[in-house]
């Protein structure tokens, strides 16, 4: 401090009135975030049976396949339960709302028209909204108050490049860049706080994953994980899958005496 | 006995599933009365729960009782309580009464897999074989991947002489856990009873084949493969006494039958001999 005289004296009434404050008031938001996307949850739709046994016929010969090139079911039980699969994808048996007609077009399904879909993307934009408008809310209120205050001097030296970084919103060509902005001091804190967060709330809290949530896209997370699919069109594929695992397959058991044999010093 | 290393016990019962009803209750008892469950935290409904099963086990229903009434305070709508509650109520009430409430559950939510189980088990508790079979079958349709349903419906299949469609079961819990050797043998002894012996021989060959992965010249036969040893040996014989075998299956007779034959003489009389040297050393120690 003593150096130079284009060093800054900070009022102390700035660290006690704007920097605990805000670092404060971004902790307990995010403490409270976290809760209300707690209190905002709604428990896991349950799904029909039909449901159930759609999503999970394509498992079924999966299983088959993965084992299909050494196989532990002899030829004819193999044969009998893929040529039943394959039977059964041709004709949907497995779909949720039966065979389809012949004549209806194959649009893949509209998920604004499936009311399961619509709740879960009302829940996702929830959550998202929840993310977002605190963090507004906050930017707005450094924003009016704070703008173009200087915070704290980090202990380091830095180079000119973390300028526009750490003094974010104020136009000075000169100042060292030690010194942090209101507003950067904002985004320090969005970008480190997960670390506390993970400290207080436990590991898989809904504060911490915010940021990266924001830094991807805000709004990717509304979309549906995985859109809604077309299984007439996947048991469609996975029948050829099936024919192709059936030309792989050969059983455990074709030359398991010459292997015993070979074993025990017969042959 | 200490409440921690009770409570100890019990932990390791759960993890391991250990049936000892016994022993569960009277110590689930000793804690259920100095009321350790409110100082345990989440780890008290897992207990309740073990203790609840087991004090039905040994037919101690107000122990029972008590479990699932603080079970339900707690977790008035969920599934495994319901469950639960139907265990209990089928250790007293006549199964029609025990089926109704079982049905009532599934109309509400169609998805619970436990809830199938426990209306299948009665079915076959009240000896109707044949609704079991086809419900099994539906529930095994819709949940495919539980391999122990599979085993029970190859069982049905069995004690009704189905051996065919036994069989059939019992590949798709091949297919689902292809790693365990009892299944397998399993599958062998069905093959066998259902005098398709060239598929049996095979499978009990399967069945060695992956229980003694990493067996030697020198290794004693243990577990599984004793019996599967014993089972090729069987095999042989049958297959050099009657010259026409006809395999349903269509498995082809395996190559050097007789060197076969040998080995397994061999592998059964070194499990043997060395199980009858054990209880000698056993004996020669008593005296």
């Amino acid at each position: 401090m003593s150096s130079s005289a284009v060093s800054l004296y900070l009022d102390p009434q700035i660290r006690d009135w704007v920097l605990f404050p805000i670092t404060l008031v971004m902790i307990l938001v995010g403490i409270l975030r976290h809760y209300v996307v707690l209190l905002l949850q709604s428990p896991p739709k349950k799904l029909p049976r039909a449901a159930i046994r759609e999503q999970r016929a394509l498992t079924r010969s999966q299983i088959l396949r993965a084992t299909s090139s050494n196989s532990s079911i002899p030829p004819s039980f193999y044969r009998s339960i893929s040529n039943t699969l394959a039977a059964a994808f041709e004709a949907g048996t497995y779909l949720k709302d039966g065979p389809p007609s012949d004549d209806s077009p194959s649009t893949p399904p509209n998920p604004m028209t499936d009311p399961a879909a619509m709740d879960g993307m009302m829940s996702g934009m929830k959550t998202q909204m929840v993310m977002m408008v605190p963090q507004m809310v906050i930017m707005g209120w450094i924003n009016f108050f704070f703008q173009g205050f200087v915070l704290i001097k980090l202990p380091f030296p830095l180079t000119l490049g973390f300028k526009s970084m750490l003094q974010r919103g104020i136009e000075t060509p000169d100042m060292d860049v030690r010194w942090v902005s209101s507003l950067s001091w904002y985004f320090l804190n969005f970008f480190g706080l997960n670390g506390l967060y993970r400290l207080i709330l436990g590991n898989d809290n809904s504060a911490a994953d915010t940021s990266q949530n924001m830094m991807a896209s805000p709004f990717a997370g509304a979309a549906q994980p995985a859109g809604p699919q077309d299984y007439n069109k996947l048991f469609k594929a996975e029948k050829d899958n099936l024919a192709f695992a059936e030309g792989l397959y050969s059983w455990m058991g074709d030359d398991v005496e010459t292997r015993l044999l070979r074993k025990y010093g017969k042959l | 006995m200490s409440l921690s290393s009770a409570l100890e016990t019990l932990a390791n019962y759960r993890t391991h599933n250990t049936r000892a009803s016994q022993d569960i209750v009277e110590k689930g008892r000793l804690l259920l009365k100095s009321n350790v469950a409110s100082k345990m935290g989440d780890d008290a409904w897992a207990f309740l729960e073990q203790l609840a099963l087991a004090s039905v086990d040994i037919a101690r229903y107000d122990v029972a009782d008590e479990c699932l009434r603080q079970l339900l305070a707690k977790f008035p709508e969920s599934p495994r309580v319901d469950v639960l509650s139907g265990i209990r109520m089928e250790a007293t009430e006549p199964p029609e009464v025990v089926l109704k409430f079982y049905d009532q559950l599934l109309e509400a939510d169609s998805s619970n897999a436990a809830i199938y189980k426990r209306r299948i088990s009665v079915l076959v508790r009240m000896g109707k074989t044949e609704q079991a079979v086809s419900e099994l079958c539906e529930y095994l349709d819709t949940f495919y991947s539980d391999v122990e349903g599979w085993v029970e419906l190859a069982e049905l299949y069995s004690s009704c002489n189905q051996y065919t469609s036994a069989l059939q079961a019992l590949s798709h819990a091949l297919l689902l856990a292809p790693q365990n050797p009892f299944y397998v043998l399993q599958f062998a002894e069905t093959a066998y009873t259902a005098e398709d012996i060239p598929l049996a021989i095979k499978m009990f060959m399967l069945t060695i084949d992956i229980a003694d992965r990493h067996a030697s010249e020198e290794s004693i036969p243990s577990g599984a493969s004793v019996r599967a040893w014993y089972g090729v040996k069987l095999c042989c014989r049958a297959l050099s006494e009657r010259s026409s075998l006809s395999s349903p299956s269509d498995t082809p007779l395996p190559k050097n039958l007789n060197l076969l034959d040998e080995l397994a003489t061999e592998r059964v009389l070194t499990a043997y001999s060395a199980a009858t040297g054990k209880g000698e050393r056993l004996d020669e120690s008593l005296c």
